[in-house]
């Protein structure tokens, strides 16, 4: 389960060019789309789900899913593993 | 000489926020398009208005990529910024602009035509009117220069420029855009120059500094003789792609490099840039010094 | 002030002439369908122009190739609008195009050779530029000069008709050819589909029930002429541009505000530039592409600008597709048929109101009423909005 935590920041970073920020700066309960979190927009929640099929083999056909998945890492691994049972 | 584009800090410009997403010709746009703004010391430009003939070739070349070896969802942010209009959209909202938004795209005249229409807006009432072109290269067009045996004497850069027209002079202003014309499929591109000097009375040898666009790729033999006929002295007569490099608009790079001259020159007072970059376009643009 | 039309041409998937498509607009019958052209193995719904490439230069006699699929589809509507009017060196003709995919049809063909190494034809990529989409318009009809490309996403098209508009009032060109072009491409497709916000199902503008757009192809042009020119030609007058504006929203990349800020601005400013008065417009052709936001923003628009009386609007993009550069003259084309024929066609696939703002469009063909003026709408990416109004007189 962490290992997963750790991955996603990784991945975030990655799919969303987050240039100056490490793993280590997204809490697992930071707000994703708060300004007091990551501050990540409606085209970030797309990409988002492009990492969900890429990495994880997960499609969302539903962007209103992505909205309560995608609140913070804890939401997302929980949505991963719930879907990959 | 190998040449690499330089790039300022963009932070200094750019939220963090909006930057992580730009390619290349949207960071030097925003960029250029903040800074010029902030030294006309106008807070809102009534319009922006950008030229561009290749627009955003890096995401477009990227989703294109995508779309045709990628099964299964595609990332949406360089279909998003893929499109031209997304220089003109990121300026309007990087500084909260409701004016008007308009993104020309006629190959190497796209400058010229954003020009063109900026001057209209400013005949029609508009105050300032920010404008400006951007290009940027990626080496898949040296890949097709070289297969369409283009024989190009420079090399393929990325460029922009933007600049603030107003209706009226102020302390901040340099220089003066006269007047400018932008002509497609054009067959006598001697008789346009001739017609477009006689227009604003500019005798032969009423110019001061003239930019043409390269000797050897398409100027043809009257156009030279009629621009020698000009009688300037050749440090006057500048190949401006031998300074900014080969891109649809780097025209703007000229009109910069002229106002440049004549802030620093008091003895050039007019100044003729003289598009050929594609032989059957011609681009004129003539430039005058504030106390002119 | 309003600048004459004496000309009008178009090609979309209801029809390859402006007859054509009048009667499926009259008949309620939609063009969209699943795809045969671009790629025959994929059944999603497009609204395709019914004609190959092979068909459409055998048609057009196109002198060079390669040409793209946009300047044909253009290229044909262009045609229609100059009809028979010839050139004369007393007129300073020019023509504006809109585009926002440019030759990209035969840039994926290129690039799917070059992807598998085998025998990449680079001559096509001469046609992928969006400006070469005009220039070979321009070629074919035999105008030199003033010859211009806008390209602000989907409002490109209503962009034209105002630029060359304005070109007249200031005295920079006699006459013009003013509108836009868009085929369908996998690049557009995949990009919307990306977006989440390309429906599977059939369109449904409007409706509460929307979930995004079809894409479709087409082309439309209208001829503009000043004083002089008609003193020239002789043309009879089709109906007027009298207003126009463009604003950006300034909101986001790809979604309109919530408060449909720009969109506002646009209807607010062109009604203004026209000196038609808000309650005069007997009909809104929207810009309605049928996503959760469009529909929403641009409803909220009417409301801020018409208050409680939002006059019959409906869009059309169920019968075309969203046409993208092309959908502003398109549609201008379509608000022109509604005033010369007392028409106003119905917003198909309706069915029950947007819950915020319970707006219903018209959702039958209406036949008895005089249409004097029409508000056309196209509203773009990255906050690029435009209003057109059009009317039967000056």
């Amino acid at each position: 389960m962490d290992n997963l935590k750790e991955d996603l920041k990784t991945q975030i970073i990655e799919q969303l060019n987050l240039e100056d920020i490490t793993p280590a700066d997204i809490a697992d309960d930071a707000m994703l789309f708060s300004d007091d979190g990551l501050g990540l927009d409606s085209i970030d929640a797309l990409e988002l789900i492009v990492l969900l099929e890429k990495y994880h083999g997960i499609q969302v056909t539903n962007p209103d899913e992505g909205k309560v998945a995608f609140k913070s890492i804890n939401t997302m691994a929980d949505y991963i593993h719930a879907r990959l049972g | 000489m190998p040449s690499t584009l330089a790039s300022p800090d963009y932070k200094g410009f750019i939220e963090a926020s909006l930057l992580r997403r730009m390619s290349k010709i949207l960071r030097m746009s925003v960029a250029c398009a903040k800074d010029c703004i902030s030294q006309a010391g106008i807070e809102q430009p009534d319009a922006i208005i950008v030229g561009t003939g290749l627009g955003c070739l890096l995401d477009t070349e990227k989703f294109l990529n995508n779309v045709l070896t990628i099964e299964g969802m595609l990332p949406p942010t360089s279909f998003i910024q893929s499109t031209h209009n997304t220089m003109a959209g990121q300026i309007s909202l990087s500084i909260g602009n409701h004016g008007y938004n308009m993104t020309h795209t006629q190959n190497s005249l796209s400058f010229e035509h954003a020009l063109l229409d900026a001057m209209l807006l400013v005949d029609e009432g508009e105050q300032n009117v920010l404008i400006g072109a951007a290009d940027e290269a990626i080496d898949f067009l040296s890949e097709v220069s070289i297969a369409l045996h283009l024989n190009l004497q420079q090399k393929l850069t990325s460029g922009a420029s933007f600049f603030m027209l107003s209706r009226e002079k102020s302390v901040t202003s340099f220089a003066c855009v006269k007047d400018t014309v932008a002509l497609g499929l054009v067959t006598n591109a001697e008789k346009e120059i001739s017609a477009f000097l006689q227009k604003n009375d500019i005798p032969s040898n009423g110019v001061d500094l003239l930019l043409f666009s390269g000797s050897s790729n398409g100027l043809n033999a009257q156009v030279n003789s009629l621009l020698e006929g000009l009688s300037l002295e050749k440090a006057r007569q500048v190949d401006y792609l031998s300074l900014s490099g080969i891109y649809p608009t780097a025209s703007a790079f000229a009109v910069h490099y002229a106002a440049d001259k004549m802030k620093s020159d008091r003895f050039i007072k007019t100044a003729l840039i003289c598009n050929t970059l594609i032989h059957s376009n011609l681009g004129l643009t003539l430039l005058q010094s504030v106390e002119a | 002030m309003g600048v004459r039309v004496t000309g009008f041409g178009i090609v979309s998937a209801i029809g390859l002439s402006v007859t054509e498509n009048l009667l499926a607009l009259r008949e309620g019958r939609t063009g969209i369908g699943p795809m045969r052209f671009l790629d025959n193995s994929d059944s999603l719904l497009v609204g395709e122009v019914k004609m190959s490439n092979a068909e459409l230069e055998t048609k057009l006699h196109v002198s060079q190739k390669p040409i793209s699929r946009t300047s044909l589809l253009g290229l044909k509507a262009a045609r229609e609008a100059w009809g028979s009017n010839q050139h004369n060196a007393e007129l300073r003709t020019g023509i504006i195009s809109a585009t926002s995919v440019g030759g990209m049809d035969r840039t994926e063909d290129f690039y799917k050779s070059y992807l598998a190494d085998n025998h990449p034809d680079f001559a096509k990529l001469k046609t992928h530029d969006s400006g070469n989409t005009t220039e070979r318009i321009a070629a074919e009809l035999g105008i030199s000069g003033y010859i211009n490309t806008l390209s602000t996403a989907c409002s490109s098209g209503a962009n034209a008709i105002m630029l060359g508009a304005r070109m007249l009032l200031q005295n920079k060109l006699d006459r013009v050819l003013v509108g836009g072009s868009d085929a369908l491409t996998k690049f557009t497709i995949n990009g919307f589909r990306s977006l989440m916000i390309y429906d599977d199902q059939w369109c449904r503008p409007f409706d509460e029930s929307r979930s995004g757009l079809n894409l479709g192809e087409g082309a439309a042009f209208l001829l503009l002429e000043n004083e002089k020119s008609i003193g020239i030609t002789g043309n009879k007058t089709i109906g007027y541009v009298n207003g126009w504006a463009n604003a950006a929203d300034a909101y986001h990349q790809t979604a309109s505000s919530p408060e449909g800020k720009g969109a506002t601005l646009a209807i607010t400013n062109a009604l203004t530039k026209s000196g038609i008065d808000a309650a005069e417009i007997s009909y809104v052709n929207a810009h309605g592409t049928g996503t959760k936001n469009n529909d929403l923003s641009e409803s909220v628009a009417l409301k801020n600008v018409f208050g409680e009386h939002v006059p019959f609007f409906s869009s059309t993009k169920p019968y075309t597709g969203h046409t993208l550069a092309a959908a502003g003259a398109i549609e201008a084309v379509f608000s022109l048929l509604s005033i010369r024929n007392s028409l106003i066609f119905p917003n198909l696939n309706y069915r029950n109101a947007i819950e915020e703002t319970a707006l219903e469009p018209v959702t039958a063909l209406q036949t008895e009423m005089p249409i004097n003026a029409v508000l056309s709408n196209s509203f773009g990416f990255g906050g690029n909005n435009s209003s057109l109004v059009f009317s039967n007189h000056e």
